[in-house]
């Protein structure tokens, strides 16, 4: 296995799919992804927007290796992810993508500095406290650092679980409406934030409903019925 | 905060969240290893509580003499000797004898014998009165008492004579056709009877034996096998067993005693034979058994043995409190050991107690089995509402990088925790349980076993374990994307 830590590199979709089977009704077989390709390039935003139930969430997730595609592969630099064992591909997750999610996504026993720092403490031999500190206060949400998760808002809530992910300073983030909960002011500076992790050579992927997110895009892309299309 | 501090601080804040949860997993451990502790408590002090309800029942095995060898209180002893002390309950020594009644020209069978030994062997003896205390006390079987109307208070002389008697016919050189007729004691006090008829050289001509009082086809057989009263004719008197006439196999102390009712008879009519001797005796009590006890007169084995000059014992009754298979070695040590002395055991008592007990002890068995399963799955349900209500976590964990491992580890340490607590509690209050249990049940209290606490502890971690295990296959197989997208 290699290791990509402290290292940018790209995220490769091979002609990947995603069929799913349903026990009931006529069309009992569909593709939620149809096949595609698709790079993210280190030091690049790219963005992706559609309809709901378009597959934007599914691609978000097989490019996170949180679900195997029905065909195709993806690479992080040389390394075939779903080829890996399940010991070997959660380390890799761990240190290299950082998933933002769509649903509420922080442990409500801890505080907001504790939920930032989860999963370097849990998976990292050390946590990055300052950096942790840093993006907090980018964000807005340094004064909470001692407030427990279940007593926040759902705005702060989205916050601290993106300061989470940039606090791991991964060479991959994978953002799933990271704005949805913000409003306009907080949705504007999120997006700087990405910019400004794709600027230490990350790879971003951002899926989006705010027009606003193509003004940070490098890339832009739209689903539809899972069928993938660049915008240019 | 360190990997490990986060660790334990997730499972104590998983445990807290879920106090109602975790208290029914921790009861129901809790009871479970109470239940558990409790009864292997019992499981092994039946035997030793049981054992000592079984010796109310009376002796479980008797010492007798081997063949041509005498049981005395010496070779009695040295037979004791394979016993620990704390599992002989009692060993009483008993010689039979029959004794005239003089006033009444009547005889009683009387043994001799040890009463702070017979009341720890004979518990179920009861005595309308007291136990002979004092030398020259005696106790009178009811039977007799109501014959004779003996009471506690009466005396009663009792004498004892040779067994013998001689035809009027008898003449001093037993030449010429002369009748006698005697009787000696032959097992078990029976008396066997013989007549004789001596030729013109003082052989015996012809010989009958009335061993009707002996055990039909053992020592019975003296008096039915013509072969053996055969081996008299043409002998004088006296005669010896086993260099004149040979003993009917299996059947030593019968044969014994014709040989010397024929002897006695002879040296009666010589003037050799032992004086008769008696004694006043004070009734102490009446038995009541219900048995055949009830026919007999006791009297310490000393005050016999002055009336008899002798010293030998018949048989002594053993209460050991033991398994069958540790009497049976007991058994095997006593019939290899150069004393004299061959043990048998009482199947009557010894089998029915090893069937009850082994009954007894495959319930508590069973009961635990049963009781751990369904802690067990008691645990397993909860543990697994537990998941349900962590799914989002545990989604949350892995797609932040969570291997299954861990995942594992947490559970099974959440469940171990409660198996932990949950024994500890067990192992108290489970000699709590089984003390209960024991003081009213068996009415005896126990020792506490410092061994069952670490083996209960880990019984109960072990079941939590078991426990967690339906339920660590569902948080593993949480698909983490399903979770994220809020499903």
């Amino acid at each position: 296995m290699q290791r990509h830590e402290g290292k940018s590199f790209e995220v490769k979709a091979e002609q990947i799919s995603k069929r799913y089977f349903r026990k009931t009704g006529a069309a009992n077989c569909f593709f939620a992804v149809k096949p595609l390709s698709l790079t993210l390039e280190p030091g690049t935003v790219t963005v992706l927007c559609g309809r709901s139930g378009s597959g934007k969430t599914t691609l978000l997730h097989i490019l996170a290796g949180l679900l195997r595609p029905t065909e195709g592969k993806v690479r992080l630099g040389e390394t075939d992810i779903y080829s890996l064992p399940d010991k070997e591909l959660s380390a890799l997750r761990s240190r290299s993508v950082g998933i933002v999610p769509q649903s509420r996504s922080v442990l409500d026993i801890l505080t907001v500095s504790e939920n930032i720092l989860l999963p370097q403490t849990l998976y990292k031999t050390k946590a990055d406290r300052q950096s942790a500190e840093q993006w907090m206060d980018t964000l807005n949400i340094l004064h909470l650092r001692d407030v427990r998760a279940g007593e926040l808002s759902g705005g702060e809530v989205r916050r601290t679980a993106i300061a989470r992910t940039l606090s791991m300073n991964p060479p991959i983030i994978l953002a799933d409406e990271p704005t949805g909960d913000l409003d306009d002011e907080n949705t504007e500076l999120v997006f700087r934030c990405f910019r400004q992790a794709a600027e230490t050579h990350a790879a971003v992927l951002i899926v989006s409903h705010e027009a606003d997110a193509l003004k940070f895009a490098d890339r832009a892309f739209r689903m539809d019925g899972g069928v993938m299309t660049e915008l240019t | 905060m360190t990997k490990r501090k986060m660790f334990l601080r997730m499972i104590t804040a998983s445990l807290l969240r879920r106090r109602s949860r975790m208290l029914i997993a921790l009861l129901s451990i809790a009871i479970g290893a109470t239940i558990l502790s409790g009864l292997v408590t019992i499981y092994y002090d039946v035997p030793r509580q049981m054992g000592a309800q079984f010796r109310s029942y009376g002796a479980n095995m008797i010492l007798l003499a081997k063949e041509g060898q005498t049981l005395t209180a010496d070779t009695m002893q040295k037979a004791l000797d394979v016993f620990p002390e704390e599992q002989l309950v009692g060993a009483t020594p008993y010689r039979y004898v029959r004794l005239d009644m003089t006033s009444r020209q009547q005889s009683f069978t009387t043994a001799g014998t040890d009463f702070d030994e017979v009341q720890k062997t004979s518990p179920y003896f009861s005595v309308e009165g007291e136990y002979p205390r004092e030398d020259k006390e005696i106790l009178v079987g009811k039977e007799i008492a109501d014959t004779i109307g003996a009471k506690a208070g009466s005396y009663i002389q009792l004498t004892w004579r040779p067994s013998v008697t001689v035809n009027e016919n008898a003449s001093d050189d037993w030449i010429g056709g002369a009748k006698l007729s005697g009787s000696a004691e032959g097992f078990n006090a029976g008396i066997v009877v013989v007549e004789a008829e001596l030729d013109d050289e003082g052989r015996i001509a012809r010989l009958t034996i009335d061993a009707s009082s002996q055990t039909p086809e053992i020592g019975g057989q003296v008096g039915t096998d013509k072969n053996f009263q055969s081996r008299f004719i043409g002998k004088k008197l006296p005669v010896t067993l086993g260099e004149d006439v040979d003993a009917v196999s299996g059947a030593t102390i019968s044969s014994q005693a014709v040989v010397d009712a024929l002897n006695n008879a002879h040296s009666i009519t010589k003037g050799t034979a032992a004086a008769e001797r008696s004694g006043y005796f004070s009734v102490t009590g009446i038995l009541v058994t219900g048995g055949e006890e009830e026919s007999y007169i006791y009297m310490k084995l000393r005050d016999l043995e002055d009336l008899t000059q002798d010293k030998n014992l018949d048989v002594a009754e053993l209460s050991i409190s033991a398994n069958a298979e540790q009497l049976e070695k007991y058994v095997s040590e006593i019939d290899k050991a150069d004393t004299g002395v061959m043990a048998r055991l009482v199947k009557r008592v010894t089998r029915s107690e090893t069937a009850v007990l082994g009954k007894l002890q495959a319930l508590v068995f069973l009961v635990t089995v049963v009781v751990l399963l369904l802690t067990t799955i008691c645990v397993s349900t909860t543990m697994m509402a537990v998941v349900s209500e962590r799914r989002r976590e545990i989604g949350l964990r892995k797609a932040l990088g969570a291997p299954d491992s861990s995942i594992r580890a947490e559970f099974l340490g959440e469940g171990m925790f409660l198996g932990g607590l949950g024994g500890v509690l067990g192992a108290l209050l489970g000699f709590v349980f089984a003390q209960v249990v024991s003081v009213n049940v068996f009415g005896s209290s126990i020792t506490f076993q410092p061994l069952l606490l670490p083996v209960t502890l880990l019984m109960s971690m072990l079941i939590a374990a078991v426990s967690c295990l339906l339920p660590i296959k569902r948080a593993v197989a949480i698909d983490p994307a399903l979770v994220l997208k809020g499903e």
